[in-house]
C-alpha cells in the first residue's frame, strides 16, 4: 500500500475504534474491496472527472496533440511546440488511466487503454513500461515530471504549425538508443509541486531520476551519472513488477572525531 | 532516511562524550597495553587476551573486543576479532601477539598469518583502519545483517548511526566484491537498517590488488564512503507541498 492508502486505512481504523460514524457508509469502496478480496489499485481512488481533455495521436512525431484542453493540469503537463500543446505517451497513459484524457487516432476513433498501454511499452515513442510506471508514481503524488533534457516550451518561428517536428523525432531516436535494457538512463527532470511553475521558464529541476535496470549501479556508474547531472541531485529508480522504488547514493564523509 | 544527528542515550551524555575524547582514552590504552606482558593468542578465528583490571577497564572504555564472563576476580579475558587484534598490534603498535608459543615481532609475519586464514582479511582490515583512525567505535554488525556498526562514542552513551557494508573494486574501477549485487540486497539492507534508525554506509575499498603487502594496502587503496538511502516520494519533506494544483489530483 502507498502512503495515501495507509493513512486511509489508519483513519478508518481510528473511526471504527471510536465507534463514530456509519462504518459501512463511510468507505463503501474499501468495504467492497475487502468483501470481495479485491487487490488495492495502482492509483488510489480514480474519481469520475468532469474535466476531460481530448488529444489526437500523431504517429509521425510519436506524440499526441491536445485538441481540447480542460482543467488546470495542463500547466504542468505536456510540452509546447510552436504554440501548440503536445503530450508524450507516458503523460497520455497516466491521464487516460485517471480518466482525464480521451485519445483519438487520426480519425475520430477513441483509442482504448489497451492500445495506449501497449504504446507506452512500445519503446518506439521514447517510453518503456517501467518508465511509464515510474512516471505515474511520481505524477500521482503531485510532482512535476518532464523528460530529462527536453524543453517544456519551444518556438520554431520558421516552421508551419503542421510541419514535422524534427527536433522531437531526433530526440525520440536518441532516446531509443539510450533506453537499453539493463543500462542506467537519465529519464526525468522533477520539479517539486509548484503552483507558479512556468513552462517558458521552469528553472533548474529539483532532482533528476535515473532509471536503472536489472542490476544496482556500481560506484563508477553513479559518479559518471552524477557528473552528467552537474549539481542537480540524482535519484535512482528501480521498477520491479509495478513496485517503484527510489534510492540515492550520496557521497558522505564521516568526520574525524576528537 | 534523514538522520538528524547522533542519538544520545541520556540527557548529558553528549557532554560526557565531549569531555572524554575517544582519542585520549585510546592513548591511555596504548600506554597500558605497551607496558603489559600479556600477549594475544589465536583461538578459533579470533584472539584471546588475558588482562588485569586496569587494562580491562581501558579495553571496555575503548570498546575493543568482548569481555568473557568468568568467575575469576584477579584476571579477566577478552576475545578480540582479527581486525581488532591486528589494529592494536600494527596500527596502535601496543599489543603483543603470540603464535605457537613464539612472540611474533615481525608485523609482516603476522600479516601473512592473518592473510592465510582469510582471503578477505585485507579488505576488512582496510575498512576497519579507515573507521577507527577517525576515532569512531567499530563493532561487529551481525545483528543488523551488515559488516560493522559504528558509534560516535561509547555504545553505552550513544546509539550507532551507521550500518557499514564493505565492498571492493580493483584499480580499473571494476566491482569485485559480492555485496549489493542484486536489488534485493539493497532493499534488504536499507529495510533492516532503517528499522533501527541506522543509515547504510557502503565502504568501497578501491584499488586493491591481491599481491599488495601491508604498506601498499594502506597507501595505495582509497576507501570511498557512500550512503545508500531510500527516497520515499510520498513522505517528502515539509517544504514539498504535496497538495499540488487544485483539480489536478484526487
Amino acid at each position: 500500500m502507498d502512503g495515501e492508502e495507509v493513512s486511509k486505512v489508519e483513519g478508518e481504523t481510528r473511526r471504527r475504534r471510536k465507534g463514530k460514524g456509519k462504518e459501512r457508509g463511510e468507505n463503501p469502496a474499501r468495504n467492497r474491496q475487502q468483501n470481495n478480496f479485491l487487490p488495492s489499485s495502482s492509483l488510489s481512488g480514480c474519481q469520475i472527472r468532469t474535466e476531460v481533455s481530448k488529444a489526437r495521436w500523431v504517429e509521425e512525431i510519436g506524440m499526441a496533440q491536445v485538441i481540447e484542453k480542460n482543467g488546470s493540469l495542463w500547466a504542468t503537463t505536456g510540452v509546447i511546440r510552436n504554440g501548440n500543446l503536445y503530450c508524450h505517451i507516458e503523460e497520455i497513459g497516466y491521464l487516460a488511466q485517471i480518466g482525464a484524457l480521451v485519445l483519438l487516432d487520426d480519425g475520430e476513433n477513441v483509442m482504448g487503454l489497451k492500445d495506449i498501454f501497449t504504446k507506452c511499452a512500445d519503446r518506439r515513442y521514447g517510453c518503456t513500461w517501467e518508465f511509464f510506471e515510474a512516471y505515474r508514481d511520481l505524477k500521482s503524488l503531485g510532482f512535476i515530471v518532464g523528460r530529462h533534457g527536453q524543453p517544456w516550451s519551444l518556438k520554431h518561428d520558421n516552421l508551419k504549425p503542421n510541419s514535422n517536428f524534427t527536433v522531437d523525432t531526433d530526440f525520440i531516436a536518441d532516446r531509443i538508443e539510450e533506453l537499453q535494457i539493463g543500462a542506467a538512463n537519465l529519464i526525468f527532470d522533477i520539479y517539486k509541486p509548484n503552483s507558479k511553475f512556468k513552462k517558458t521558464d521552469p528553472g533548474a529541476p529539483s532532482f533528476i531520476i535515473c532509471l536503472v535496470g536489472d542490476w544496482p549501479p556500481i560506484r563508477k556508474e553513479v559518479e559518471y551519472l552524477e557528473e552528467k547531472c552537474k549539481l542537480v541531485p540524482l535519484k535512482f529508480c528501480h521498477v520491479n513488477h509495478g513496485d517503484v522504488r527510489f534510492f540515492s547514493f550520496p557521497e558522505v564523509s564521516l568526520p574525524v572525531l576528537p | 532516511m534523514e538522520l538528524s544527528g547522533p542519538r544520545w542515550k541520556g540527557k548529558n551524555f553528549a557532554q560526557i562524550a565531549n569531555s572524554n575524547p575517544m582519542s585520549e582514552i585510546i592513548a591511555q590504552l596504548q600506554v597500558c597495553l605497551s607496558n603489559s606482558e600479556s600477549a594475544a593468542l589465536p583461538i578459533g578465528t579470533d584472539f584471546l587476551l588475558e588482562t588485569v583490571p586496569e587494562l580491562t577497564k581501558l579495553l571496555n572504555r575503548t570498546s575493543f573486543g568482548r569481555q568473557l564472563t568468568t568467575s575469576y576476580d584477579s584476571k579477566q579475558y577478552f576475545q578480540l576479532s582479527p581486525e581488532e587484534t591486528f589494529y592494536l598490534h600494527h596500527f596502535l603498535k601496543c599489543l603483543k601477539v603470540s603464535i605457537d608459543n613464539a612472540k611474533l615481532i615481525d608485523v609482516n609475519d603476522f600479516w601473512n598469518f592473518m592473510r592465510s586464514r582469510s582471503e578477505l582479511f585485507p579488505i576488512y582490515y582496510r575498512a576497519y583502519v579507515h573507521l577507527r583512525s577517525k576515532n569512531w567505535i567499530v563493532k561487529l554488525g551481525t545483528k543488523n545483517g551488515v559488516d560493522y556498526v559504528v558509534y560516535r562514542h561509547h555504545p553505552a552513551l550513544v546509539h550507532s548511526e551507521y550500518a557499514v557494508i564493505v565492498d571492493r573494486e580493483n584499480d580499473k574501477g571494476e566491482k569485485e566484491g559480492e555485496r549489493m549485487r542484486v536489488w534485493s540486497d539493497l532493499h534488504c539492507a536499507v529495510r533492516a537498517c532503517n528499522g533501527v534508525a541506522k543509515a547504510v554506509l557502503l565502504l568501497n575499498v578501491m584499488g586493491y590488488e591481491v599481491n599488495f603487502n601491508l604498506p601498499e594496502l594502506l597507501e595505495r587503496t582509497i576507501v570511498d564512503e557512500r550512503q545508500i538511502t531510500r527516497w520515499v516520494p510520498s513522505q517528502c519533506r515539509d517544504d514539498c507541498k504535496l497538495e499540488g494544483n487544485k483539480g489536478e489530483h484526487h
